[in-house]
């Protein structure tokens, strides 16, 4: 019985080409969309699973209320984490890292010793021998026990040695950082990596701890932990309240801190955050700076999967419930030769499995074929793992119950059919399930608008971050790297690319408002007047005298730095932000301090040198070195010749590294990658969704049009003129399309302001959006089904009348 | 006695009023017998037809088949007694499309599990005594209208029914093919096999033992 199943529906595909080839392919698109959206999100959701005790490893972060918004934080004291270990017998392990540029970690240049080049890279990380130990890291050479427990040890991951020492033998070289001789580093390890085994720490590069900092004051570390099997978390993080008694409030207070500081010191609590969660549940308040994932967008991902597969099995329902016009004679037939009702659903459930499989096949080379795009769109490095040995299998079960799930509902209305009905010619099959294929066709224009919706709000959020007035000029901005290897020439560096005429203007800073680039973290409170009391986070950047002209920020009150001031070493010049948290009604000449004393000598308007996600936070500049960028503002046009010019004076000061730049623009826009693939993926499987919809659509259409073919036919040899047939055939679907974007619009839009909402600065959604948004599906489902319509208009009363 | 209707009714209400397709049928037909029902368009030819077939309910009256009280049988068992008695020849033929006349053969056999080397004997003797061998692996299609009538006949008699139910079998063949299925009617008549036929020629009615004449649902 089941070959001769398989023989009926291999014939019915062979049979109908057009509804077969829909069938499968929508079907095969479905799956496709499906199976990337789940590599991507099996792979999102599998950071940090591969470690033998990842249900005992914990991040430390801590939380507090500052003027009623939440605070939160991974940086920690160097004495933290032992201070931990040696406190609390359920902490096994305490390990730290430091990830902070302003220390040295992030991008440097590496010169092996007894080689003259020097190499810009990334991917340098400060820990200690305990999280080598506590994050499982297998070494392909050298010895774990103390790997990094020596000062100047550096291990590296098998990737960087190979690229540094192809012949092998890296353990034991020398190499140097930034060319700096004084401080030599010896390989003492080489990392093996595993592909699969994907961690929230990306890193090329692990140096040996050497701070000596026992301020209980200064907060540079992430703290990690390995607990005793059995620990209560909750309890442990009540008992590590005691960190805070005992060590961080007396110390703060020891330093002079403001009563309101203390305030929230007060709310202060400590988490310890699951080391799987730290890659999709991080909070950007954490300010991590590290590249995560969002649980958000997984869980969004998850439903788009779901509505894509949907929508090709109800496309498969859809095609099947059509074409019954077609099989309820089989029926019929079959039924009075003997059928039972049993068979014919086994009939036809065998051959919606057929095509599912079929539909499978082709939709895993699909997705095979799309991956490389899917990979650049989502920024993802995803392999199919076809040697998994779940991998396959688990296809084969969900073709096997996609295709009943598709097939179950056909087979029931199919199969029951009156067998009489169907042989006397009186059947109207498509009055009774038209109502059905009416609402799914209203489903998946549905889908369909509201992801255009979705791609068309990110597309206008990611335009109004690239196009807003930042406070500062990010165009023609040239950001030189590593020219700290420049040292004490520095300034006839600056001045030599002075003198080229494409040049505006130079600064050396390696503070800049776009990420990858120096931050530095401090607590302010007023020298005089006013609420002493008072502490004001803030950043002190140390710039140049051109970097506020070079950056084109807006003094709005006082001045610049000026050479001509002797005083300016202890100026500051604050941004709008900060002086109204200072609650200074006129800043200028106002003193401040944050460990050492500064003079107010200018106010900025705000300049956003943060993601637009956050709010801008209080900033202040003060007057330093920091040469590890130089910023060159070009003037307009002159960019492709200016920088051959910049790179031969380059060459002159650093003979042994590349020239290395990039611009500010782009580093901003990089800064806001994740909105633009968020963009990029609506934009994909909207596409998807609607691609999908029409096939459906059309093959709808189609049969509406094979099934009216008499009535056609009757009202041309009437005289109907060829619109008044259009219409007929077009206007009962447009209705359906209307109520699909009807229902599409408000779903959409409290969906997209659900999105907007991470964002500090935003766009209105206004109602034109919807409207292109409906214009688009409506424009896309009349093409669809005019098709058919023009062509059902255009045919022969006489040849389909005579076929009767 | 292979089957007796007493005082069958069908109807349908049209616009509040009561059509009747069937009035009062009475009949009994013996095994063995070879009856044409004949009456003109709308008389309810098809409709008794169907009603003998349990194709179609009835609203009114009994119907014993093989002594079984067809009227109160549930629908399963009604089926089962159709599919297990009855074999049926249609004007249009109604072959599946899909399958070529071997396959259209076995089908029935199928659905019946017979098993495969007992159904491939029968549907060899089949194809054989229908002279239809050298068809087996052509499509419906492929073959002429009165062609496709003699593989429809032979479908309906692959199972051995005891009584074959034809709905104009020679209404879309020419004179001589019509002749022939006639002349196999006939014949297999005479090897035992009750036959209703419903026609509307004078001629293939006299093949037949007896005929029934029908107007407006009424036997006449």
């Amino acid at each position: 019985m089941l070959k001769n199943y398989l023989k009926i529906a291999w014939r019915s595909i062979k049979g109908g080409k057009l509804f077969a080839f829909i069938k499968i392919g929508g079907f095969a698109m479905g799956i496709a969309g499906c199976l990337l959206i789940a590599l991507f999100i099996k792979n999102e959701l599998g950071y940090d699973d591969h470690y033998q005790n990842k249900n005992r490893i914990y991040r430390v972060v801590m939380q507090g209320i500052m003027n009623g918004e939440q605070l939160k934080s991974v940086h920690f004291q160097r004495l933290f984490a032992e201070t931990l270990q040696s406190t609390y017998p359920e902490i096994e392990k305490a390990g730290k890292i430091n990830t902070s540029e302003l220390f040295g970690a992030g991008r440097r240049a590496l010169r092996v010793k007894g080689t003259t080049q020097n190499n810009f890279d990334e991917g340098f990380i400060y820990a200690d021998q305990q999280v080598f130990e506590i994050l499982e890291l297998d070494l392909l050479e050298g010895s774990p026990e103390n790997v990094l427990t020596n000062p100047g040890s550096i291990v590296m991951t098998s990737s960087k040695a190979s690229k540094y020492f192809p012949d092998g033998n890296a353990v034991g070289q020398t190499v140097f950082l930034d060319d700096d001789t004084s401080k030599p580093y010896t390989v003492t390890g080489i990392i093996k990596e595993n592909k699969e085994e994907k961690s929230h720490l990306d890193f090329g590069y692990l140096m040996a701890l050497e701070d000596k900092n026992t301020s209980w004051t200064t907060t540079n570390y992430f703290t990690y932990v390995l607990v005793d099997g059995n620990t209560d978390i909750p309890a442990l993080e009540k008992k590590m309240h005691l960190m805070l008694d005992q060590y961080f409030i007396p110390a703060l207070t020891e330093r002079g801190m403001g009563t309101d500081f203390m305030k929230v010191l007060k709310t202060l609590e400590y988490k310890l955050q699951p080391i799987m969660d730290i890659h999709l549940k991080s909070d950007i308040k954490m300010g991590d700076r590290l590249k995560h994932g969002d649980i958000g967008f997984v869980w969004l991902f998850a439903a788009i999967a779901g509505i894509v597969l949907l929508m090709a099995v109800i496309n498969f329902v859809n095609l099947s419930t059509a074409k019954s016009a077609n099989r309820a004679k089989e029926v019929g037939l079959r039924k009075t030769i003997g059928a039972y009702k049993g068979n014919l659903v086994g009939q036809f459930l065998t051959e919606s499995i057929v095509f599912s499989l079929i539909s499978f096949v082709i939709g895993v080379l699909l997705t095979w074929i799309l991956l490389p795009t899917f990979n650049s769109i989502a920024g993802q490095d995803i392999t199919i793992p076809w040697s998994q040995w779940w991998f396959l299998p688990t296809l084969l079960i969900a073709g096997l119950l996609v295709g009943m799930l598709a097939g179950l509902y056909p087979a029931l209305y199919l199969s029951a059919f009156k067998p009489v009905n169907v042989l006397k010619g009186n059947l109207s099959i498509g009055a009774k399930s038209g109502k059905l294929r009416s609402s799914l066709v209203v489903f998946q224009f549905t889908t369909s608008v509201v992801l255009i919706i979705g791609t068309l709000i990110i597309t206008k959020q990611m335009n109004f971050i690239l196009d807003k007035k930042l406070g500062f000029d990010k165009e023609q901005v040239l950001m030189v790297q590593g020219t700290n290897l420049i040292n004490n020439n520095i300034h006839t560096f600056k001045d030599r690319l002075l003198e080229l005429p494409a040049i505006k203007s130079v600064s050396v800073s390696d503070y800049l408002p776009v990420d990858g680039t120096k931050r530095n973290g401090n607590t302010f409170r007023k020298a005089e007047g006013g609420n002493q009391e008072l502490s004001v986070p803030a950043q002190i950047w140390k710039v140049d005298y051109d970097y506020i002209n070079t950056l084109g920020l807006k003094v709005i009150k006082g001045r610049e730095f000026s050479k001509e001031y002797t005083s300016d070493s202890s100026a500051i010049i604050i941004n709008t932000a900060m002086a109204k948290e200072l609650g200074f009604e006129d800043p200028l000449g106002k003193r401040i301090n944050n460990g050492e004393e500064w003079t107010i000598v200018g106010v900025l308007d705000d300049f956003h040198f943060k993601s637009l996600k956050e709010d801008i936070a209080p900033l202040s500049l003060v007057i330093g070195n920091s040469s590890g960028i130089v910023s060159i503002k070009l003037n307009n046009g002159g960019s492709a010749g200016a920088l051959k010019d910049i790179e031969n004076i380059w060459q002159e000061y650093v003979t042994n590294q590349a020239f290395q730049y990039t611009f500010l623009d782009q580093e901003f826009a990089q800064m806001h990658d994740d909105v633009k693939r968020a963009g990029d993926i609506f934009n994909s499987f909207a596409l998807f969704a609607l691609f999908i919809a029409c096939l459906g659509l059309f093959a709808l259409s189609a049969f509406m049009v094979e099934q009216r073919k008499k009535e056609i036919s009757i009202r041309l040899v009437l005289g109907a003129p060829f619109e008044s047939i259009y219409k007929l055939l077009t206007l009962d679907f447009l209705k359906l399309i209307f109520l699909a974007i009807l229902i599409a619009i408000p779903i959409g839009w409290y969906m997209m302001n659900r999105w907007l909402e991470d964002f500090a600065y935003k766009i209105n959604v206004g109602w034109e959006v919807f409207c292109v948004a409906g214009g688009i599906a409506l424009i896309i489902a009349v093409a669809t089904i005019s098709y058919q319509s023009i062509a059902a208009a255009l045919i022969k009363p006489l040849k389909s009348l005579r076929t009767e | 006695m292979l089957l007796q209707l007493k005082n069958v009714f069908k109807w349908v209400n049209s616009g509040g009023q009561r059509v009747f397709l069937l009035k009062d049928i009475n009949l009994t037909v013996e095994e063995g017998e070879f009856i044409s029902v004949m009456g003109p368009s709308g008389s309810g030819k098809s409709t008794l037809l169907n009603v003998i077939g349990m194709l179609d309910s009835f609203d009114e009256g009994e119907y014993r088949f093989l002594d079984e009280p067809v009227h109160t049988l549930k629908e399963k068992h009604r089926a089962n007694l159709y599919k297990q008695y009855i074999g049926f020849v249609f004007q249009s033929y109604h072959l599946l499309d899909d399958l070529t006349v071997q396959e259209n053969l076995e089908m029935p056999l199928l659905y019946k599990k017979v098993g495969s080397s007992e159904r491939k004997s029968l549907v060899a003797d089949t194809l054989d005594r229908f002279n239809i061998v050298g068809k087996k692996d052509l499509f419906p299609a492929q073959l002429s209208g009165g062609q496709q009538q003699l593989v429809g006949v032979a479908r309906a008699l692959i199972s051995s029914p005891k009584l074959v139910l034809a709905d104009e079998p020679t209404g879309n063949l020419n004179s001589k093919q019509g002749e022939e299925i006639m002349e196999l009617f006939k014949q297999l008549n005479n090897e035992g096999v009750t036959i209703i036929q419903v026609t509307h020629s004078e001629k293939n009615a006299t093949y037949g033992s007896r005929i029934i004449n029908l107007l407006d649902g009424r036997k006449i």
